[in-house]
């Protein structure tokens, strides 16, 4: 995410690599054209509905850590990018 | 009876294998530590218990997933052992309601029972186990809570008979019973899903009748039937968490709190240096030198008594001299390093139980990314600073074939600890007072070298796509003492195996090949032993790089081969065969190895770094990159960089000699 650009708000649909570390979403559609990558997000419990909160980013703004289903994982902002949620908070 | 122990990554299935079955198996506090399956007998009973690679589904991405899902589906199993973290109860289950479709016994050990205690986790016990209709039993391998009753209910086979019922909507569930009625296999529910899935690994499996079927069904969802069945598990999983499990919510976690130092956008990258340094520091620079004066001391005066007592009891003086200028010199020479490397071993063994190590992985990913590695290629990169082979073998966590390659061909660059005495002994002698920094220095090349050369090799060799990276970090644990002395005793134990077997054999043949000439002469001068005219055909090699031609250096050199530290016991016995030409350390006062220089030392330690690693190690990547042609290209490329690299350092540091 560029400097300056404009927080999101709730009911905002974005790309979940937009979000700043502490927002939620929910997971509208999981956009990943790669089958086993989408095969494996699936796997790790994001699927359509979901809640995740941004909870770590790296220091270097890359990979990102997200919380979903009481538990933590990390992913780089490449993936996230193809996942579309609407913001919660 | 054979019970398999199947689990996500890091849920602890290895410390409750060493647990049931009383073997001491590798563990650590990262994902992926088991590669392979290990087989042992749990305690005081006839059960065969087999410990598979962690995974978090049974549809498979990397080779340890595929060995997991290919012995489930197709060996003969009485029961799965199913262990559920129980801080992570909804992504586990994920994995569980998968086990359950293959129609074998399932009994779930929620492990890490007391965390999930600490952090306010409830598990109602009684209603997961009806809705699952399994076995359950609420355990902490880590603290041995509970785990007598596991083995009883395992050995008197009182546990549910899994008769598992639908958790599938009735679309579904239709759909997957028409399947079952006209497929034929020993787990019929779960083939039907997977050929649902469209699972490309079971597409031998499918028929024309199994595709009308299934495309009946697709028309009803009109979505893709992967994602279905993925949405329907997890429905149904949030389904039993709502009924089982309550928990806090939002909670600061001591992990929490450590990442906010340990992941600080500013302060994590000069953390991991100074943790790095200090243990580089710690094992190779003043503190580890002193450690082996000490024993070296010992050494000596054992080595004088030895030869006494052998010219006392009337020995020949070449049988002396086998013992005591073969043996002893080279053996001794690498049991003085003993105590450095238990330091190392200490604290990387410290390193890989607190959960650090996944979090370097974490945040240097960004870098390796842009080289073409992930942050996944530097947990090899880290176990290799102990030894190349398990570094080597622990690749194959790594999904994306191309990037598997890379890292096993850059694995050995990393200083392994055979390669410590190597940097020992010519950093204390040559940098008295920096030896720290410039053995430091050496680790931090290393990797300067590899983002190099990873980048070329991407340009170059493998373009193509990038890889994915998804990691979970793992808590921070405060590490099991035991666990650590037990991992340390197993490293110093193969490190004196070593040096009293390949060590030793390497000794005599080196004594053999520089007391003899050609002609069969014993005693003869050490210029004119065999060693020397075999070190003399390859002397020109080396000349580049140390300014001076040496045999010695040469075949010391060349031994690197067979053992790393084995550079350092060649030394040693060459160095016992000249004269002293000044007092001090043995090795370079002598005058074989007294034309050594600073600029010339850094560049051989630079050489025997990043040059082909022992033969071990070279089995380990022939192994693993499969053809031995692919082998060659790593050897030939990991030795070309080290002469270059060798022969640009010795220059440059002969520039800076004369400037100063």
């Amino acid at each position: 995410m560029k400097l300056g650009a404009k927080k999101l708000k709730a009911g905002d649909h974005a790309k979940l690599s937009n979000l700043k570390k502490g927002q939620k979403a929910k997971v509208v559609l999981l956009n990943t054209s790669d089958k086993s990558l989408r095969r494996r997000l699936m796997d790790m419990g994001i699927t359509e509905g979901v809640q995740i909160k941004i909870k770590k980013i790296a220091p270097l703004g890359d990979p990102i850590d997200i919380e979903l289903r009481g538990y933590e994982l990390c992913i780089r902002k490449i993936d996230l990018s193809t996942i579309d949620v609407e913001v919660i908070s | 009876m054979r019970v398999a122990l199947v689990g996500n990554q890091n849920s602890g299935k290895t410390t409750l294998f060493n647990l049931l079955t009383g073997s001491n198996q590798k563990v650590g506090n990262w994902p992926g530590v088991t590669i392979e399956r290990k087989v042992g007998m749990i305690r005081s009973t006839n059960v065969e218990l087999i410990d598979l690679p962690g995974i978090y589904s049974l549809s498979p991405y990397s080779i340890e997933e595929e060995i997991s899902r290919k012995f489930l589906f197709e060996e003969k199993i009485d029961l799965i052992l199913n262990i559920i973290d129980s801080t992570s109860m909804e992504r586990s289950l994920y994995l569980t309601t998968q086990l359950l479709e293959l129609g074998i016994p399932v009994v779930i050990a929620l492990n890490m029972s007391d965390i999930a205690d600490k952090r306010g986790i409830k598990i109602d016990l009684k209603t997961l186990e009806e809705r699952l209709d399994t076995t359950i039993l609420s355990i902490s391998a880590a603290k041995k809570t509970n785990v007598f009753n596991l083995i009883q209910t395992i050995k008197q086979g009182e546990y549910r008979k899994n008769n598992y019922h639908h958790i599938y909507d009735h679309d579904l569930e239709d759909g997957i019973r028409s399947l079952i009625s006209i497929i034929d296999s020993k787990h019929p529910r779960f083939l039907a899903i997977k050929l649902i899935e469209q699972d490309p690994v079971f597409i031998k499996y499918q028929t024309d009748e199994t595709l009308h079927t299934i495309q009946t069904l697709s028309k009803e969802y009109l979505r893709d039937m992967e994602q279905v069945i993925a949405d329907e598990r997890y429905r149904y999983i949030e389904y039993v968490r709502d009924e089982a499990v309550t928990a806090k919510k939002d909670q600061m976690t001591w992990t929490d709190r450590l990442d906010n130092i340990f992941l600080n956008r500013i302060l994590a990258i000069p953390i991991f240096i100074v943790i790095m340094f200090t243990v580089y520091y710690l094992a190779a620079g003043p503190f580890g030198g002193a450690t082996v004066d000490f024993v070296d001391r010992y050494v000596s005066l054992f080595s004088n008594w030895a030869e006494d007592a052998l010219l006392s009891v009337g020995a020949s003086p070449w049988s002396t001299s086998l013992v005591v200028d073969g043996m002893i010199a080279g053996v001794g020479a690498i049991m003085n390093f003993l105590p450095q490397l238990v330091i190392l071993f200490l604290l990387i063994s410290f390193l890989e139980t607190t959960g650090y190590m996944a979090r370097i992985a974490f945040f240097l990913d960004r870098i390796f990314q842009k080289v073409g590695l992930s942050g996944k290629s530097l947990i090899p990169f880290i176990i290799g600073s102990g030894c190349s082979v398990p570094a080597i073998l622990s690749a194959r966590t790594i999904n994306d074939e191309t990037e598997k390659k890379m890292t096993i061909m850059l694995t050995p660059f990393i200083p392994c600890s055979a390669k410590l005495p190597i940097i020992t002994l010519f950093a204390g002698y040559f940098f008295k007072d920096n030896s720290g920094l410039a053995s430091a220095s050496l680790y931090f090349m290393a990797i300067a070298v590899i983002l190099i050369s990873a980048y070329v090799m991407k340009k170059v060799l493998f373009k193509g796509k990038t890889s994915t990276f998804i990691l979970e970090l793992p808590e921070y644990k405060l590490p099991s003492m035991k666990f650590i002395l037990l991992d340390v005793w197993d490293k110093v134990v193969s490190f004196v195996k070593r040096a009293g077997s390949v060590i030793l054999l390497a000794s005599i043949a080196i004594w053999l090949l520089i007391s003899f000439s050609w002609t069969f002469e014993y005693g003869v001068n050490p210029d004119q032993s065999i060693l020397a005219s075999l070190g003399n055909v390859f002397a020109w090699l080396f000349y580049p790089m140390i300014g001076e031609w040496s045999w010695g250096a040469t075949v010391s050199a060349i031994q690197g081969l067979v053992a790393k530290e084995q550079v350092v016991a060649s030394m040693a016995i060459i160095a016992g065969y000249s004269d002293t030409t000044s007092d001090g350390l043995l090795i370079f006062g002598s005058t074989a190895f007294s034309f050594f220089t600073a600029p010339a030392a850094y560049a051989f330690m630079v050489f025997n770094l990043f040059s082909a690693p022992c033969f071990g190690a070279i089995g380990a990547m022939r192994q693993e990159l499969g053809t031995t042609k692919r082998m060659w290209g790593a050897v030939l490329f990991q030795t070309g960089i080290a002469w270059v690299l060798a022969v640009m350092v010795f220059n440059i540091g002969r520039l800076i000699e004369v400037v100063l």
